[in-house]
């Protein structure tokens, strides 16, 4: 019975391996990276696809070569090999995954860790309040003192850092943007904090990503005819004009609204 | 009229209707009484009349005659089995006791529920098959969305593997039956109110917070939420019951010579499947009783305004539907290692490894909900030992796939199409896998969580894994239980069209959610069109795909060539009965005289059934 060296097959499936990895990876479509951590994400996601193509290449041309070679031709009588397993072998795949989760975990927590402490320097920056509610956004800027009603866009500066509050006053959204490589729930009844520092001047889509009832589709920037702008990253001083500007008709419209009332009271 | 009396189908028709307006009359005298207002509180009358009716229901067919017979001081045969086997096809909708008999109504009626589950997503594909909304409205998508999931894993994914090992399992171990035949047959019969409750709900606006029923979302929904709790409770019922009667049965009623190590793998995944289910469902149970108490009698466990926490559902949530996700892919893996052992003419390579493997998941399998929540606002210090016991438990699933792959190796594989499914499934469930190490890192996860990837991930994990597995066990054993062969031509067929219609709908999925397109959505971006019509075109193949393996499945129980007792050569216990077994399957007692997997071993057996009891036992009443 001639035989089939496995080790050349293995060595065989691994070059197929990286072909795949590289096709995934060279294929990759991801959103633009707009945020300080997304470069670190988009590297994860690399790795996994450089090893995730290895073992679905070696997996995959096994499978070929047992079923073109351990066929079965038509009134095949014969049976299969007596053998109930080799422990060596047994060993070795099970120490080969070990060593890939290790690995991913290695990677997972490298970029978790420098995530958590970028997360920690930011205690400067924008601190923004976000108000998840059915169907749309609301933003303050706590250290601006601005508070933005009625379907807001979210305006922010360059490579400063972000820190988002997230509430919820109805239901669970998820505040979701792609370009940065960042979500978080909108949790009624607790403030989740997560930030981020927008590194790409540009207008990126904000999406809620947990159905949240009806208008939970439309709660889209990306969606044609949705109410939720898209979040704007402007230079510092385009933005340092907006805060200006932003001040200033709040200070209009709340003068007018007391001169409102004392019409209305005179009246 | 004796019909209407006795317990079957005719009886339920006016035992359940009876005992939901008996819960009713009470209910609404004892709200006058106290003066409540208003007296006819729709939701209230409603969730008493489907509790008390469900119990109808199992009255009226007969779930506790016995009991009653014996509390009235009745008399009861104990060699009475009227109520045992199928002599008629009439029998199949009755209550009976035999596994066998339960096997096939759970197994026919899954899959009924599988094809009605299919159609909501063939609905909502068709929604999505273009940008803007032309079918249904955003209410009826969310509706539709989370029948399809409900109904998919409550009342085909984990039933539809019960009955799987309600028919398998005691022939495999040597048993005349399961070790409680009254409550295999009670469980069986739960599911059928549960569907009924969960579909019923679009009478009442459907349930419509996706299948995972999060508060506060789910407090703001129709009266169809309260269904979806009470639906889950009783799925969950049924599956416990079934899980404890596994348990006992394995552990017990294996025939002389069975030592755990002699128990073929897909006896060893439904033991550790069961162990999961016992600890886990309740928890599932309970998050459903305490939301339904939330919503129809006003506690407060998950009501933000009242003091409640909304973070603690999710939590208990899916402390049973992560091991759920086990619950639905282990006796797959056993199935498989059946399947292919067979086919392949083969040992199990490496057997201890596959069994322990097992074992190891369902153990593991408690340690990892949290990964479903990275970015729920959860504890941040949770995410790291969450993240490294979701990637460990990447080491067992691998351990099977290599040792399948081992099996194959040196075999002499006989490409059925029961074979082909399993081989078909390495396939894709690697690639589901594989995305689910991705999705165990948590920046990773975080950056595309709640998107397409995740509905891709999961999708070729259950499609790709369990459903593979559970077409790749049905025509496994479907000479087994109609005693002829399925037609080998259209098999072929339904399993290359199937298999290349589920690629093509679930792989670009991965694309969609990495570029930004979030899950549960009517309608999307225009970048995303093509993609969505290339998926929802593919959808509708898959779907077609069913209707052969429908027709090859009725066609062949009727006209099939005869199959005679052993047509796949293969050594466990149930080939060695005829084609269907007898009614009380063993002849006489079985010995074990080795293990399952003796492929290629000159004369080898695994055991042996004598003719008849030896004459020395008696058997005394």
């Amino acid at each position: 019975m001639k035989t089939i060296k496995v080790l050349p097959l293995a060595l065989l499936g691994t070059a197929v391996g990286i072909v795949i990895s590289l096709v995934l990876i060279f294929t990759r479509t991801l959103p633009v990276q707009a945020s300080a951590e997304a470069n670190d994400i988009d590297n994860l996601y690399i790795f996994f696809l450089g090893f995730s193509g290895i073992i679905f290449g070696i997996v995959v041309l096994f499978l070929l070569v047992a079923v073109y070679r351990f066929r079965a031709r038509p009134n095949d009588e014969r049976e299969g090999d007596n053998v109930h397993g080799i422990t060596w072998l047994e060993v070795v795949w099970t120490v080969i995954p070990f060593v890939i989760v290790v690995l991913c975990a290695i990677g997972g927590l490298i970029v978790l860790r420098s995530g958590d402490v970028e997360a920690q320097a930011r205690t400067k920056g924008q601190q923004i309040h976000v108000l998840g509610y059915q169907f749309g956004w609301k933003y303050a800027y706590l250290n601006q003192d601005i508070d933005l009603k009625d379907q807001p866009t979210l305006v922010l500066p360059v490579n400063e850092p972000v820190i988002f509050e997230l509430e919820s006053n109805d239901v669970i959204h998820s505040f979701w943007v792609p370009a940065w490589r960042m979500q978080m729930n909108a949790t009624p009844g607790q403030v989740n904090e997560t930030s981020t520092t927008p590194t790409k001047i540009g207008t990126f889509e904000i999406v809620c990503a947990y159905l949240c009832g009806v208008g939970h589709t439309n709660m889209n920037s990306a969606l044609p005819g949705s109410i939720i702008p898209k979040v704007q990253v402007v230079s510092k001083s385009d933005f340092d004009a907006w805060v200006t500007k932003q001040k200033a008709e709040a200070a209009k419209a709340a003068e007018s609204s007391s001169a409102q009332t004392t019409t209305g009271s005179a009246g | 009229m004796t019909a209407v009396l006795k317990p079957t189908l005719a009886r339920c028709l006016w035992v359940a209707p009876a005992f939901a307006a008996l819960a009713i009359l009470i209910t609404v005298a004892a709200r006058s009484i106290f003066g409540m207002t208003p007296v006819l509180q729709e939701s209230t009358l409603l969730t008493v009349a489907y509790i008390a009716g469900g119990i109808g229901f199992i009255v009226g067919i007969g779930g506790f005659d016995y009991w009653f017979t014996w509390m009235k001081g009745g008399e009861l045969d104990p060699n009475d089995h009227s109520q045992h086997g199928a002599r008629s096809w009439g029998d199949y909708f009755k209550f009976n006791t035999d596994h066998k008999v339960i096997g096939i109504q759970y197994i026919v009626f899954t899959f009924i529920m599988f094809l009605v589950g299919g159609m909501f997503a063939e609905v909502f594909r068709s929604e999505l098959a273009r940008p803007g909304q032309q079918v249904l409205t955003d209410q009826q998508y969310s509706g539709l969305i989370s029948q399809h999931g409900v109904i998919m894993i409550f009342v085909f994914m984990v039933p539809v593997f019960a009955g799987i090992g309600n028919y398998v399992i005691p022939l495999m171990i040597g048993a005349a039956d399961m070790a409680f035949p009254r409550l295999n047959a009670l469980s069986f019969w739960l599911l059928p109110v549960a569907a009924f409750t969960l579909l019923s709900s679009f009478m009442f606006g459907s349930f419509d917070g996706g299948w995972t029923g999060y508060p506060t979302l789910s407090e703001q929904s129709g009266y169809g939420m309260t269904l979806y709790q009470l639906g889950i409770q009783l799925a969950g019922a049924s599956s416990i019951a079934t899980a404890v009667n596994f348990l006992v049965t394995i552990i017990t009623m294996r025939a002389p010579g069975m030592t755990l190590f002699r128990m073929p793998l897909l006896v060893w995944a439904n033991l550790a499947t069961s162990a999961l289910v016992v600890a886990a469902t309740p928890f599932i149970a309970g998050a459903q009783f305490m939301a339904m108490f939330d919503r129809e009698m006003g506690t407060h466990f998950f009501t933000v305004a009242g003091g409640g926490d909304t973070l603690v559902y999710q939590h208990i949530f899916w402390f049973y539907s992560h091991p759920a996700v086990y619950i639905m892919i282990l006796p797959g893996f056993g199935i498989i290692s059946e399947v292919i052992a067979t086919h392949a003419r083969k040992p199990v390579f490496g057997y201890r490894a596959v069994a322990f493997s097992s074992a190891g998941i369902a153990i593991l399998g408690f340690a990892v909900w949290a990964h479903h929540m990275f970015a729920s606002g959860m504890e941040p210090w949770l995410r790291v030992p969450i993240m490294l016991s979701t990637l460990l438990i990447a080491i067992p699933t691998g351990i099977k796939i290599f040792s399948w792959l081992g099996t194959m190796w040196g075999g002499v594989l006989r490409m059925t199409t029961a074979n082909l499914f399993a081989i078909g499934f390495i396939f894709t469930f690697v690639i589901g896998g594989l995305s689910g190490v991705m999705l165990a890192v948590v920046p990773f996860d975080v950056s595309i969580t709640n998107s397409y990837f995740i509905v891709a991930h999961f999708h070729y994990v259950l499609f790709g894994g369990s459903i593979m597995t559970i077409y790749a066990g049905f025509y496994h054993w479907f000479p087994k239980v109609t005693g002829r062969m399925y037609n080998e031509v259209v098999g072929r067929w339904h399993f290359w069209i199937t298999f290349v219609a589920m690629n093509i709908t679930f792989f670009p999925m991965h694309y969609q959610g990495l570029v930004g397109m979030p899950r549960r959505v009517a309608d999307y971006a225009p970048e995303f069109a093509w993609s969505n019509m290339v998926i929802s075109l593919a959808a509708f193949v898959l779907g077609a795909s069913t209707l052969i393996f429908v027709y090859n499945m009725i066609h062949s129980a009727r006209h099939g060539k005869k199959a005679g007792a052993n047509p796949w050569g293969g050594l466990t216990l149930e080939w060695l009965l005829s084609s269907p077994p007898p009614i009380f399957n063993f002849p006489a007692t079985p010995r074990v005289i080795g293990g399952p997997y003796r492929y290629g071993e000159e004369g080898a057996k695994h055991a042996i059934v004598p003719e008849v009891e030896p004459a020395t036992v008696e058997t005394t009443v």
